[in-house]
């Protein structure tokens, strides 16, 4: 599903975030990327993205050649991602349920569909009983949820959250974990970027270890370190 | 689908024309002094240009004729004159004719004594009037070269002055507006900017879930235009009404130099300034939105 071949990004400043990376990641996998601060994984994170190319290598996403995609390609290519960031980023003056609904719209979904998708992403994430209710409303955890529902709605085939639980407390993590790891087996593959040891120890994923940008560990049920 | 997108792009024009509706006001006004500044100057260019032309179209050359040609020979004259590509009317005005008009405008006792056609010392003429005023120094010069002609006038410094003066007033004219439009442009954008600045969190939402680059720029620019389409609304009524107003006054007060009619130039003002608007409107939002959809 994701191909990743001799992949090298180097910042305009002049920081070589990775180096000559290769991956592949198959459908229904869920993958850890881990390493410290700085190690290069929110830029990997990115560039599935696109929010921007990579200097060198080639990256192929579903069949498709991320650099060689045209500038209106882009769009049904984030369609078929769904992103989930540490710092949430939802529309504060929106309800859960807008701000779920919000990402359909604005692909122009029907509303028909809309009306019936957005309950089930809520009832998914377990959120459908405060769907008229304002972010602040929520607590940190909830909030989250409301981005894993947000990054479901439009049924993409992979999700990539970088550091999801990065502004949360390891019990509320671990609930966000579960429902990741619930629409990973409803088949979806999952890209996680973090750097919670307790997460990576606990789920026996798949972990790819990056430091300094390059490669230094991929393994089947792996572990933190 | 397409329907429901343009009610969309429609409803988030109005709500955030209503979300910042100080800034909305702001910019709104300024399009409305620029198109109002941008109007006048075209109403007064345009009532330049036509007393200009009236002016011009006064201006005619007079051709003497020599002393010894025959009727006949003066009748050839005439028809190679009216032959010249450039010469609308040519009319004779015989010696007794410009003597009759002599003294009519200066009195008996200025021609007293010489109108006798013996001693009557004015020469028959030609009076010349060209199809464009810009073509008289052209048609005298060939004028000149007839044989048969004696002399030729026309009010030649007049014409010219009046031209370069016309083309000069038009020139700084063209370049008033396109810098008042570019500056009204440029406050559109400014305030579309806040609009984009308070929603980039929406537009960065949009572009992770995969919404078109127009699906997002369309709010925009569609608020875009209808500002400048409110504020060229405005300056349109106001003109409308000034420039009647003055149309009026002038009739009473300056008729020798009558402006154009309100209907002749105000359906066309009214055309420009709502195209302006829209224009203006549209083109700022495209450029304050632009940097945001950077993939
Ligand atoms: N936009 C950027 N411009 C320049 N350098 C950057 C940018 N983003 C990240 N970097 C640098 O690239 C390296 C990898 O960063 P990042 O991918 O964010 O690591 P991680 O997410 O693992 O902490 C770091 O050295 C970081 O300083
Ligand atoms: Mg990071």
């Amino acid at each position: 599903m994701i191909e990743i071949r001799h992949v090298n990004m180097v910042y305009p400043n002049g920081v070589r975030a990775l180096n000559d990376i290769n991956l592949n990641i198959d459908r229904n996998e869920f993958v850890f990327v881990v390493g410290a601060s700085g190690a290069g994984k929110s830029t990997l994170i990115r560039l599935l993205g696109l929010e921007f190319p990579p200097t060198a290598g080639k990256i192929k996403v579903l069949g498709k050649e991320l650099t060689r995609l045209r500038r209106r390609e882009i769009p049904a290519y984030r369609r078929s991602i769904g992103v989930v960031f540490q710092d949430f980023r939802l529309l504060e003056n929106r309800c859960v349920y807008d701000n779920v609904a919000f990402a359909m719209q604005v692909v122009g979904a029907r509303p028909r569909d809309i009306r019936r998708r957005v309950p089930e992403a809520l009832e998914a994430v377990g959120l459908l009983d405060k769907a008229r209710m304002k972010p602040q409303e929520l607590s940190g955890g909830e909030q989250q949820r409301v981005c894993l529902a947000r990054a479901i709605v439009n049924n993409p085939s992979l999700i990539i959250a970088d550091e999801p639980t990065g502004n949360l407390d390891p019990k509320t993590s671990m609930e966000i974990i579960e429902h990741l790891k619930a629409i990973n087996i409803r088949g979806t593959t999952v890209i996680m970027a973090t750097h919670d040891r307790e997460i990576v120890n606990a789920l026996k994923k798949r972990v790819i270890a990056l430091e300094n940008g390059r490669i230094i560990r991929d393994e089947q049920r792996g572990e933190y370190s | 689908m397409l329907i429901r997108n343009i009610l969309h792009y429609i409803k988030e024009a109005f709500l955030s024309i209503g979300r910042n509706g100080w800034m909305s006001f702001a910019s709104v006004s300024v399009v409305a002094v620029s198109l109002f500044i941008l109007g006048t100057f075209y109403l007064v260019n345009l009532n330049a240009e036509h007393i200009t032309a009236e002016l011009e179209s006064q201006v005619e050359i007079i051709a003497e004729v020599a002393e010894d040609l025959t009727a006949e020979e003066i009748e050839q004259l005439r028809v190679t004159v009216i032959q010249l590509p450039e010469v609308e009317e040519v009319r004779f005005v015989s010696k007794s004719e410009a003597l009759q008009r002599l003294k009519e405008r200066m009195g008996e006792e200025w021609v007293e004594g010489y109108e006798d056609e013996e001693r009557n010392p004015l020469p028959h003429s030609f009076e010349i009037r060209t199809i464009v005023p810009q073509d008289v120094p052209v048609v005298a010069g060939k004028l000149e070269k007839i044989p048969g002609i004696a002399d030729v006038e026309y009010g030649a410094g007049v014409v010219e002055k009046l031209f370069r003066v016309g083309s000069v007033v038009r020139w700084i004219g063209l370049t008033f507006m396109v810098g008042l439009a570019v500056t009204a442009m440029f406050l559109i954008a400014n305030t579309i900017k806040l609009t984009v600045n308070a929603r980039s969190k929406e537009i960065m939402i949009m572009k992770w879930v995969g919404a078109t680059e127009w699906f997002i720029r369309w709010p925009f620019v569609i608020e875009g235009i209808i500002l400048g389409l409110i504020g060229a609304l405005i300056p349109s009524l106001l003109l409308y009404y000034l420039y009647g107003e003055a149309v009026n006054w002038s009739q009473t007060n300056i008729n020798f130099l009558p402006l154009l009619p309100s209907y002749l130039v105000i359906g066309e003002l009214i055309k420009l300034l709502l195209l302006l608007g829209t224009i203006i409107g549209a083109l700022g939002s495209a450029l304050s939105v632009r940097r945001f959809l950077k993939v």
